[in-house]
């Protein structure tokens, strides 16, 4: 009878979640790809080399392909939370509609104007001009970044409200909900995130060259910008960002950090888990294997910080998918481990000349691309379910925030839609993206 | 409470602007087949529309956001009751974006024809349906007491009591939609294009303004029998009359331009028609923004749905330095893709 697919929310936040997914693979390439293409549109002005003019203009053709993608993949995701999450839109709409319209006016106007121009219209424009339109798209899809992340810490971590006696939320200070701690530490940790998967596609398609031996210049070039990026970006994600969104969540979600942990008893110098299996049930976890007491030190920087279970919380606020949950945030952390790995490795390898010669390297590079893809995917599925049951954390749940008037059957229907046109776009964009990858950087006519 | 009143005109402005701009993309696709006969013509037709067209989507996305920050309300009640509608909205841009985003990736004739029909279906889908919303935004929909409402396609075709999103009346404008837009898109390609598609763009141009000043006279007979306060609110107000004295400026400017051949005139004629018609209708409407066909008392106004003091003023100072900016950028492209796109090899 009480099946979760008999309620309506279910099918609200399975269509939400399978489309802000999708949409995001799309994204976090993007942003970290406009970061090298700009670099190296620089250095072709600044050097006349056209090795980094070549070199910008084919990764901008990778990017047009996965901006269109997210471009029409992310239209769709402003409009679900009046037609999915109305309840929710009309209790935080004036708040959290500050942020998405800024999105739409300061940033995607800019990125929007800037883009066909940056894609098609090279020739149009002198290479300064060009550059600029290039770092126009930049600035604006970083933008887009922040308004956005603006928007889910209010979620995470409400600030500058004042709940209204209608029953609603109102604006009280625009510059504590603009400038919110959280989205501050979320953005460095998500913008990091997102040069690492830049990093690791650059790299493994330069990987993907050299290994076939083909336009060994410009695969020189990809590997060694690729590999400094991607380490540096790594590094940033474990540490500062990713320590300080940890005692963030410690601090302001501390039952969320006790799931994520699959910690259920409270107490004193606790461990830190690597792997295990939790089983919510019997409140254990099975085949642990730990580090003494370093999630005292990671949350709260003393060894022996109490740091409490989930048995200390009543269910009511415990996050509704306790496995989902420690697995997304144990793929995250694991998976970040490895990145810092591969690439201190591939510039190790680098600095002493070897990484072109060593071909086990550069097979791990070439075929590591997914997962940063897999990686971010799993941190933001850290965040949101760590944030449930609430919709605004502490202020809203998330089953009183969809739309009562619209039915099931109709939320049904559209996941549908979506799943079948998502699909069609995947073949099209993998079609797309072998055809400019078999082309290569150095073919084109100028 | 004058700032309530500034949102309803930045709310009307933002989607004229968009249906103007994004309606001009709609009528050039919806036209395609008529005007572009060869590979080359349509590819000659792609380039006309110029490096903007994802600015002049951002329109709608600015339009969401505007309904989100100053009448969350409105936003809730609309999209949830025209659940299915809005879908197939995205869905149509969805495919007409990535229609005009691929076709030019592969030289393969069948690649090109596939992507062609796209285009076409989903702009004349769009434009049906925009006309079907600003049918209903006329009409009424059924808001009940609860303050919502959820609507099916269609239920009995009348315009009053338990409608549904299709009724003689909002077909009607929606083929009135589709005939204005495509006449508008016509018109731009008289600007924007040399040679053959030019002379063809002319003629259809021609004949569809023609055959749009007896619609608009059906559409305005249709209106006055749904909504007599409609019209009659026009007649009453200002700033509803000047924007009707600016669109029959407008028709003389379409007619003079298209005569002698002056392309920017007959577009700029164009503009004003049809944002002077959304104007006029935008201020008579003031303060409806959903009408309910179960009662006035469970209308959504302005006054009732707009969001707190503090929220309006602050995206009031942000608003207009954003659109500034956005005009920038958009110039700045465009200055760099001036002139008429020539005939193809």
């Amino acid at each position: 009878m009480n099946s979760p697919m008999s309620d309506p929310a279910f099918w609200h936040r399975i269509q939400f979640a399978f489309t802000i997914i999708y949409h995001y693979l799309f994204p976090q390439l993007t942003m970290g790809l406009i970061g090298f293409i700009v670099f190296w549109k620089f250095k072709a002005l600044r050097s006349g080399n056209p090795r980094y003019a070549t070199a910008a203009r084919f990764w901008t053709k990778i990017f047009g392909l996965n901006f269109a993608i997210g471009v029409v993949t992310g239209i769709p995701m402003e409009f679900q939370f009046g037609s999915n999450w109305a309840a929710f839109t009309r209790y935080s709409g004036e708040i959290i509609g500050q942020t998405l319209a800024m999105e739409g006016m300061f940033a995607f106007f800019l990125e929007s104007a800037m883009i066909l121009a940056l894609v098609f219209g090279e020739k149009r424009f002198s290479p300064r001009g060009h550059f600029l339109v290039s770092l126009g798209v930049a600035i604006g899809s970083w933008a887009s970044a922040y308004f956005i992340l603006t928007t889910n810490a209010f979620m995470q971590h409400p600030t500058g409200y004042t709940a209204g006696a209608d029953g609603l939320l109102h604006l009280q200070s625009f510059g504590q909900f603009l400038f919110n701690p959280w989205a501050i530490v979320e953005f460095a940790h998500n913008q990091a995130a997102s040069l690492v998967t830049g990093a690791f596609v650059v790299t493994s398609l330069g990987a993907f060259y050299m290994l076939g031996v083909r336009h060994h210049d410009q695969a020189r070039l990809y590997l060694k910008y690729g590999a400094a990026v991607g380490l540096f970006a790594s590094v940033l994600v474990a540490f500062p960002t990713g320590d300080r969104q940890a005692k963030m969540v410690a601090k302001y979600q501390e039952v969320s950090l006790a799931a994520m942990e699959g910690r259920f008893q409270s107490g004193p110098e606790a461990e830190l888990v690597l792997i295990g299996q939790p089983d919510v049930q019997n409140r254990k976890l099975d085949n642990p294997i730990i580090i003494p007491e370093a999630l005292s030190f990671l949350a709260y920087g003393t060894f022996h910080s109490d740091v409490r279970g989930l048995g200390a919380f009543p269910e009511n606020v415990w996050p509704g998918n306790i496995d989902l949950l420690y697995y997304s945030f144990h793929i995250m952390a694991g998976l970040g481990t490895l990145f810092i790995v591969v690439m201190a490795l591939a510039v190790v390898y680098l600095l002493i000349g070897r990484l072109e010669s060593n071909r086990f390297l550069l097979w791990v590079l070439m075929l590591a691309f997914p997962f940063p893809y897999i990686a971010n995917t799993a941190g933001w599925m850290t965040a949101e379910l760590g944030r449930q049951p609430w919709l605004i954390y502490g202020l809203f749940r998330t089953e009183q925030g969809y739309s009562k008037a619209a039915t099931s059957g109709s939320t049904v229907f559209t996941l549908i839609g979506f799943c079948g046109l998502y699909l069609v776009l995947g073949f099209l964009f993998f079609y797309l993206i072998e055809r400019e990858i078999e082309q290569g950087p150095e073919d084109e006519g100028d | 409470m004058r700032v309530i009143e500034l949102w309803y005109a930045i709310l009307a402005f933002t989607l004229i602007v968009y249906l103007m701009l994004d309606g001009r993309n709609f009528g050039v696709g919806a036209i395609q087949r008529a005007v572009a006969k060869t590979p080359a013509e349509r590819r000659q037709l792609a380039l006309a529309l110029g490096p903007l067209w994802p600015w002049h989507e951002v329109w709608l996305v600015v339009l969401g956001g505007v309904m989100f920050v100053a009448f969350p309300r409105v936003l809730a009640v609309s999209f949830t009751g025209y659940y299915l509608a809005l879908y197939l909205v995205l869905w149509s841009l969805i495919l007409r974006g990535i229609a005009l985003e691929v076709t030019g990736y592969d030289e393969h004739p069948l690649w090109q024809e596939f992507w062609d029909f796209v285009f076409t279906a989903s702009s004349v889908l769009l434009a049906i349906l925009f006309g079907v919303a600003l049918g209903n935004i006329a009409r009424g929909v059924p808001v009940g007491p609860s303050g919502e409402f959820q609507m099916p396609f269609f239920t009995n075709f009348r315009t009053s009591g338990q409608v549904g999103l299709l009724d003689w009346y909002t077909v009607s404008m929606a083929l009135f939609t589709l005939l204005a837009l495509s006449a508008h898109g016509a018109t731009y390609l008289t600007v924007k294009t040399e040679g053959p598609v030019c002379d063809r763009s002319r003629r259809l141009a021609h004949k569809l303004w023609i055959l749009f000043c007896p619609a608009l006279a059906a559409v305005f007979a249709e209106t006055w029998i749904i909504h007599p306060n409609l019209l009659s609110g026009i007649g009453s107000r200002p700033l509803a009359i000047a924007p009707i004295v600016v669109a029959i400026a407008g028709a003389a400017m379409i007619a003079r331009g298209l005569k002698y051949h002056r392309g920017g005139l007959a577009f700029t004629g164009s503009w004003l028609l049809l944002a002077g018609l959304l104007i006029a209708g935008a201020a008579a409407m003031f303060p409806t923004m959903l009408r309910s066909t179960l009662g006035d008392s469970n209308s959504l106004t302005a006054y009732n749905s707009a969001a707190g003091p503090t929220s309006l003023k602050v995206a009031a100072i942000w608003w207009p330095v954003a659109v500034a900016l956005s005009l920038g950028y958009s110039l700045f492209i465009l200055r760099q893709f001036r002139g008429k796109v020539p005939a193809g090899r």
